[in-house]
């Protein structure tokens, strides 16, 4: 049962792993972060990540068909944006209340391995928000 | 929105102990500390903001309503050289700096104002409340995830100790990002509200420790750059402030519920012209700042208003079931007679 900094860290310890936050979607809001900020501004990330995640999570597009979501926010899982020095990994933190909250991990996308970033941020999302 | 120094004048901290917050009750307040000498845990501020001003005329003859403060060894000098972040929170408001100072100031205790409470402990911000925005405990009942008996049993336990938080984490009641998570988003909330413009007049209570106990201490000038962005924010969705305290309805004739998001279809089928937003995320249980966001986005988009702001509104038609019966125009004679025969058989 780890707290923000301890999910954070842990994220750190991923090959390639640059900067992790975690963020609220609705404000833009950053509940924590550790490492380097892609503008140098973990503040500034957020709110632009925010505003990403808040179209994925509520445009229609996204939402059809789905039914799994009754609890959740969204049914959106992730967002994986390529850029081409890096990764950017926004994996929705699913809670039993009304959080809104995604946590950001920025990879470095020479030396990271994108499909074990994945699962294991999944894993962590998971382990920070339940009990 | 730049408020005159004189309206921030920090008023001197009343005495009783439940008089410190006007808007609530004094329950929450408890100082752990009492203070030495007995002449009370309070020190007026007036030196500090005034030294900080945004307006920055610092005349010091403010002395007729702030008494002395008490001599205490652990009270900091008063550092009247007008330095530190007024500089780099130019348009923030009055109430923001006087919280950065205080923070300057490793000051613990609890700042407040008319629309809520901050609490500091060492010059971080620990908890905030505000009557506008649900508290975490509303928060978790809402979605059912801590029952209001659990909550009560653990404030009964360790509120005494200001652990209640701590307490409910080894409990195993809440995983401790859980409590973070919700904390977090709880505090800025509050803190958005107690920081605004109407907080009125400031009180700084020394001493005062909130039972919930720290969890995530943020910095105090997190809280105030953060405060100032959010109603940044509120302004470039939809720059109506009045949605944020007038009671919000829908749009008539506006069925695009398409182009609304799950979340915002929630808070529509709340918004009933008497409801204000912060009712209706007090009923959901969501922060009352991610409500007045969803409202300023949804006004933007056409679908909710004040009910003010258009034609008066309409009478709203009555049922057909009803027919004549409940104009008024007539009685139905003969409805009455059938119902008065009914209720003299059952008698």
């Amino acid at each position: 049962m780890p707290g923000i900094d301890e999910c954070l860290l842990e994220a750190m310890d991923l090959p390639g792993a640059l900067g992790a936050s975690v963020v609220e979607w609705i404000s833009g809001l950053a509940l924590g972060a550790v490492g380097e900020s892609p503008n140098g501004d973990h503040e500034a990330t957020a709110a632009e990540t925010a505003e990403l995640a808040r179209l994925a999570a509520e445009y229609a597009a996204f939402s059809a068909r789905e039914v799994r979501y009754i609890a959740a926010d969204t049914p959106v899982e992730d967002i994986i944006v390529t850029t081409r020095t890096g990764f950017h990994l926004l994996r929705f933190v699913e809670t039993q209340f009304d959080s809104s909250v995604f946590v950001h991990l920025w990879l470095d996308r020479a030396t990271a391995n994108l499909a074990l970033s994945r699962i294991r941020l999944q894993d962590l999302a998971e382990r920070l928000a339940l009990s | 929105m730049t408020i005159a120094a004189d309206t921030w004048t920090l008023a001197t901290v009343p005495r009783a102990p439940g008089d410190g917050m006007p808007w609530g009750p004094g329950g929450f307040l408890s100082a752990p500390e009492p203070a030495r000498g007995g002449a009370g845990a309070d020190r007026p501020l007036d030196d500090t903001t005034r030294a900080t001003g945004p307006t920055g005329p610092s005349d010091t003859t403010d002395t007729a309503a702030a008494p002395q403060p008490p001599a205490d060894s652990d009270a900091p000098s008063e550092p009247a050289e007008p330095v530190g972040p007024e500089s780099l929170f130019d348009d923030e408001t009055a109430t923001g700096t006087t919280l950065l100072r205080l923070a300057e100031q490793h000051a613990t205790g609890v700042l407040l104002g008319d629309a809520g409470a901050v609490y500091l402990l060492d010059g971080e911000v620990v908890h905030a409340e505000s009557p506008a925005s649900p508290t975490l405990d509303v928060l978790l009942a809402a979605a059912g995830r801590l029952s209001p008996e659990s909550w009560q049993d653990a404030v009964d336990q360790a509120g005494r100790h200001h652990q209640v938080g701590r307490f409910l984490v080894e409990q195993g009641r809440l995983a401790e990002g859980e409590l973070e998570i919700c904390h977090l988003g709880a505090l800025f909330d509050a803190a958005y509200f107690a920081l605004g413009p109407g907080a009125g007049q400031l009180r700084f209570r020394h001493g005062a420790a909130h039972w919930l106990g720290p969890i995530r201490p943020v910095s105090a000038r997190t809280v105030a750059r953060e405060s100032r962005r959010r109603r940044e924010l509120l302004d470039q969705v939809c720059p109506q402030p009045r949605l944020d305290v007038s009671p919000v309805a829908r749009r008539c004739g506006s069925t695009a519920t398409a182009s609304c998001s799950a979340r915002q279809q929630a808070l529509l089928d709340l918004a009933d012209g008497v409801r204000t937003p912060c009712t209706i995320a007090h009923l959901l249980g969501r922060p009352a700042y991610h409500v007045l966001v969803d409202v300023r986005r949804l006004a933007a988009a056409g679908l909710i208003g004040t009910p003010y702001d258009e034609e008066p509104l309409k009478p709203t038609p009555l049922p057909t079931w009803l027919g004549h019966a409940a104009t008024a125009e007539e009685p139905d004679v003969a409805l009455l007679r059938r119902l008065r025969d009914l209720l003299e058989a059952r008698l």
